[in-house]
């Protein structure tokens, strides 16, 4: 048991050092990745709500004031770039259309343990290096962050992370049944862009909708950590994402298992 | 003579590519779908992020929520338009070059740029196109006594603004062919492009100049919705009018730029 636990954490830490090298071995692209895209989007948000701030007659927005807005506009994207997996998941689906997944297959690793060490290690390396940025900006304008929190917040996306992988993992599987999935990719993960709270705070949305938005695990991702962060809502509220997030890691993994099985029953080994 | 001829020429091939696209994109039918409902999933959140901020706010910058859905439409018709016409090509533009395929695009006997810009037409888009575009009519009956005549300005405002996100797009583009791989430029261009869909009086200052007149995406839909909305400052006009012709003298030269460090990758 131990042995093979041994033998389980090698392998998916052999596969999360090749993406981490892979990545670095194009320091130009990294950059971008880790700091320039954050960096800009960033400033794009905080201008909107400095704007909005600037104009309105009222001090405080849904209860909040402008600094916790701030802190929200820093961090959301930041997160939000986190909890979403856009290059695995069209990598995935690459393999399964081209047929080169039959080299995946033949390995002693499962396609989907392949992928997901390999995107933990890329999505470990890029939070690292590009947390400086929002540290900095909240440390900067004084912005109103519960440093103390960080690591929690931080701790459900990534716990998060699984559950994306795992839809990812659901999509690519299409790819057995279907010639394109792209536009699978794409409504899944502008509707979760959506959900997640990374366009605007869930609490200004609607009551109603709000309260069911957020007996969804999509908040996870990004609203829930980023609230806990800013002090918008306590540890009960990281408890129940934790919650939803592992009964849908629950509910995806065995659609993910159905749809993997008939899918294999359904393939034809091209490429070979 | 010679240039009704190139036009004629050109026009036929866009032609062929726009049956080539339509072709390929209604082969997959539940891909084609889903598309069009993605696309619908983007610009829905453009307008909720107002929708929702306006229900706590009366006014952003100097606009009320029905200004504001002025400026979202026009955004969203812009950007349908380009979504259409330029898209899809540079989406595929990294792996052009990292696969060698730009070779073949320049061997051919036409404008290498326009070659590799204009290849795919993403008939996806269109129903966005009407949609947004219905929108932006709803949007312009909100607004007491409007004056309907101001919308042929759009015909000199559009092409302008396109231009800013061809040229734009085309230039981040451009330099990875310079650099052996930049993947994430194309998200750069996602970020910076958030630039044109926010109205430009949230930018104060120096900024907001900068994003007139040297990082032009106020030209996009903000100055097109100035011009709708309020008095026509005919400065702007006149920056419409020059702008594109400097963009794509631009373009031109850092293309050629680029080019020099093309190293053919399938030979």
């Amino acid at each position: 048991m131990k042995k093979s636990f041994i033998a389980f954490w090698r392998r998916n830490l052999a596969f999360s050092e090749l993406a981490i090298v892979s990545n670095l071995e194009y320091r130009f692209n990294f950059v971008i990745d880790a700091f320039v895209q954050p960096l800009i989007t960033v400033g794009i948000e905080l201008l909107l709500w400095i704007a909005i701030f600037k104009t309105t007659e009222a001090t405080l927005i849904g209860g909040f004031g402008k600094e916790a807005y701030l802190a929200y506009g820093v961090w959301a994207p930041f997160l939000g770039r986190i909890a979403v997996s856009w290059m695995y998941e069209s990598m995935m689906v690459e393999e399964v259309s081209s047929g080169s997944i039959n080299v995946i297959l033949a390995r002693p690793i499962s396609f989907y343990e392949y992928y997901l060490s390999q995107m933990m290690g890329y999505k470990f390396i890029t939070t690292v290096l590009s947390l400086l940025a929002p540290l900095s900006v909240s440390y900067f304008f004084h912005l109103p962050i519960h440093y103390d929190r960080i690591p929690l917040a931080l701790l459900l996306v990534f716990y998060y992370l699984f559950l994306i992988h795992t839809l990812s993992f659901v999509i690519s599987t299409f790819a057995f049944f279907l010639t394109r999935v792209r536009s699978l990719t794409l409504v899944k993960n502008l509707t979760l862009w959506l959900l997640a709270g990374e366009l605007v705070p869930i609490d200004l949305m609607p009551e109603t909708l709000s309260k069911i938005l957020l007996l969804s695990p999509f908040p996870s991702g990004v609203y829930i950590p980023v609230a806990y962060m800013t002090g918008r809502v306590d540890i009960n509220m990281i408890s129940q994402g934790f919650l939803s997030v592992s009964i849908s890691i629950l509910v995806s993994c065995l659609i993910g298992h159905w749809l993997w099985k008939k899918g294999l029953e359904e393939y034809t080994g091209t490429g070979a | 003579m010679q240039f009704i001829q190139t036009i004629k020429k050109y026009f036929g091939l866009y032609q062929a590519f726009f049956k080539a696209s339509l072709v390929a994109d209604l082969e997959f039918r539940l891909n084609f779908i889903l598309l069009v409902f993605a696309e619908f999933i983007w610009y829905s959140t453009q307008l909720v992020l107002y929708e929702v901020i306006y229900r706590h706010t009366n006014i952003i910058g100097n606009w009320t929520l029905n200004q504001m859905r002025v400026f979202v439409f026009l955004a969203l018709f812009v950007d349908s338009i380009y979504m259409i016409l330029w898209d899809p090509n540079f989406s595929k533009f990294n792996d052009e070059v990292r696969k060698g395929n730009l070779d073949l695009l320049l061997t051919k006997p036409i404008n290498s740029m326009f070659m590799i810009s204009s290849q795919k037409i993403s008939i996806s888009h269109i129903p966005c196109l009407f949609i947004t575009g219905a929108g932006l009519i709803w949007s312009l009956m909100q607004i007491p006594d409007f004056n309907w005549l101001k919308l042929f300005w759009l015909i000199l405002l559009i092409p302008s603004g396109l231009s800013v996100i061809f040229v734009g797009r085309l230039a981040l583009n451009s330099s990875a062919i310079i650099f052996s791989r930049a993947d994430f430029l194309q998200y750069v261009w996602y970020s910076i492009f958030r630039l044109g869909l926010r109205p430009d009086a949230i930018y104060s200052g120096t900024l907001r100049y900068i994003l007139i007149f040297i990082l032009p995406f106020a030209m996009v839909a903000s100055v097109p919705t100035r011009f709708l909305l309020e008095p026509i400052q005919f400065g702007f006009a006149l920056w419409a009018l020059i702008m594109p012709i400097l963009l794509l003298s631009f373009m031109n030269w850092y293309w050629k730029f680029c080019m020099k460090y093309y190293s053919s990758a399938s030979s």
